[in-house]
């Protein structure tokens, strides 16, 4: 029997310009590890987009997760939280099961 | 009209239509982004051999500081109208008028391929020229929007950096740097990859920048008739200032009409994502709509011939 352990997945979509900022602000919740896809696109309440990696990233969009322990992903939710609106995020966080706990 | 036969209008013009009738060409992004590096090299290098080539001028100091001037009053004048007669509040009204300061790249780039074929090429200082008045104009920007003491900017190391050592700045300073050190004789060797095909390549990207400029203007939700027209009143004010200036310091009319086209363009690389980190509150979908979808095509197909004639005239 595998034995698995309860970890919370954050998962951001952000414009690329910005990303930076966020993997800042992960930094200081305690969160080392992510990995970064690139969207194709997508659409929401501004219409539709598409990557476009021309106009300097503004049209691109990164998909950042990172998977921690529950204290430092609250504690990273609360410092993303008063700029939610002006970034444009979209977050979402999710439980899941992990192997090697002392990982993450 | 010979200019809106030229092979690189009428593929940016088939990149529209492609979008308009929701085709399913597409140019992939790393191509195109490929592309993008590949003529502001091209160009920037160009610029270089020919300025080895001529020596540093008394036009080249001129039209510099004409061009550093454009571009910190530009901005001023444009948020003024984007307060007033576009309606827009200070973070997007600062951001906009920060774009219309700027310049584009592929706008200066077609410019130059029009007007060399027309037998006026403008002199190679212009690349140095366009890479100073990249920048000034984000710090301009960012001036008008904390004006209002409403308006929180982020500034930091990473604008910092952003502004000054942004990826398309960086390129075509360097390889007009390059160019300048190498001169005619070491171009030689590098004359296939960044002369023979420069002109084939550029129909590639028109025709990828005419599918962007078109399928953000379909999406567009924000924009209003009068930023509508605002996006083409400013590069023809602007436009017609430059050539003016241009005439007024003495350049020939090919020279001044690069100017002009360097005043009339709007950025849409260097500038957004500065203002993306620098103002996160201002709307991309308003300023990257109107630079791009508006500004661009117009510039491509009316201004850059206008300008010309302009120019002529004026010379």
């Amino acid at each position: 029997m595998v034995v698995t352990h309860s970890r919370k997945r954050i998962e951001i979509i952000v414009d690329a310009p910005l990303l930076r900022r966020v993997r800042m602000l992960a930094d200081e919740a305690g969160i080392t590890g992510h990995t970064l896809q690139r969207a194709l696109g997508g659409g929401g309440e501004d219409g539709r987009w598409r990557d476009d990696r021309v106009t300097g990233g503004v049209g691109s969009k990164i998909i950042f997760s990172a998977i921690s322990d529950e204290d430092n992903a609250d504690k990273f939710l609360a410092i993303l939280e008063p700029l939610l609106e002006e970034y444009g995020l979209i977050v979402t966080l999710s439980t899941v099961e992990v192997m090697r706990a002392e990982r993450f | 009209m010979e200019s809106l036969l030229s092979p690189v209008i009428l593929f940016f013009g088939l990149g529209v239509f492609a979008a308009y009738v929701r085709s399913d060409l597409a140019i992939p992004e790393a191509l195109s982004k490929a592309l993008s590096l590949y003529l502001m090299a091209a160009i920037g290098l160009k610029g270089g051999v020919l300025v080895a080539q001529s020596g540093f001028t008394i036009d080249l100091v001129l039209a510099a500081v004409a061009g550093l001037a454009l571009s910190c009053l530009i901005p001023i004048g444009a948020f003024v109208l984007l307060r007033g007669f576009g309606r827009l509040d200070s973070t997007n009204a600062a951001a906009v008028a920060a774009h219309y300061g700027s310049v584009s790249v592929v706008t200066f780039i077609t410019g130059n391929e029009i007007l060399s074929d027309d037998g006026m090429p403008p002199a190679g200082y212009m690349i140095a020229v366009l890479a100073i008045m990249e920048t000034p104009a984000i710090i301009i920007g960012l001036m008008l929007a904390r004006r209002d003491p409403g308006v929180r900017t982020e500034a930091g190391g990473d604008l910092l950096r952003e502004t000054l050592f942004n990826g398309s700045v960086l390129l075509l300073t360097g390889s007009f740097l390059i160019g300048l050190v190498v001169g005619k004789e070491g171009f030689a060797s590098i004359a296939p990859v960044f002369e023979t095909g420069f002109t084939g390549l550029l129909c590639l990207f028109l025709l990828d920048m005419g599918l962007l400029a078109a399928h953000r203007l379909r999406n567009a939700r924000n924009l209003t008739l009068r930023l509508v027209g605002l996006a083409v009143f400013f590069p023809l004010v602007n436009g017609t200032i430059g050539c003016f200036v241009g005439a007024v310091i003495g350049l020939d009319a090919g020279t001044s009409t690069a100017l002009g086209i360097l005043a009339a363009s709007a950025s849409y690389i260097a500038v957004p994502a500065a203002m993306r980190m620098a103002l996160p509150k201002a709307d991309p979908g308003l300023y990257l709509t109107m630079s791009l979808a508006v500004t661009f095509p117009f510039n491509i197909i009316i201004g850059i011939p206008l300008y010309s004639m302009m120019a002529t005239w004026m010379v």
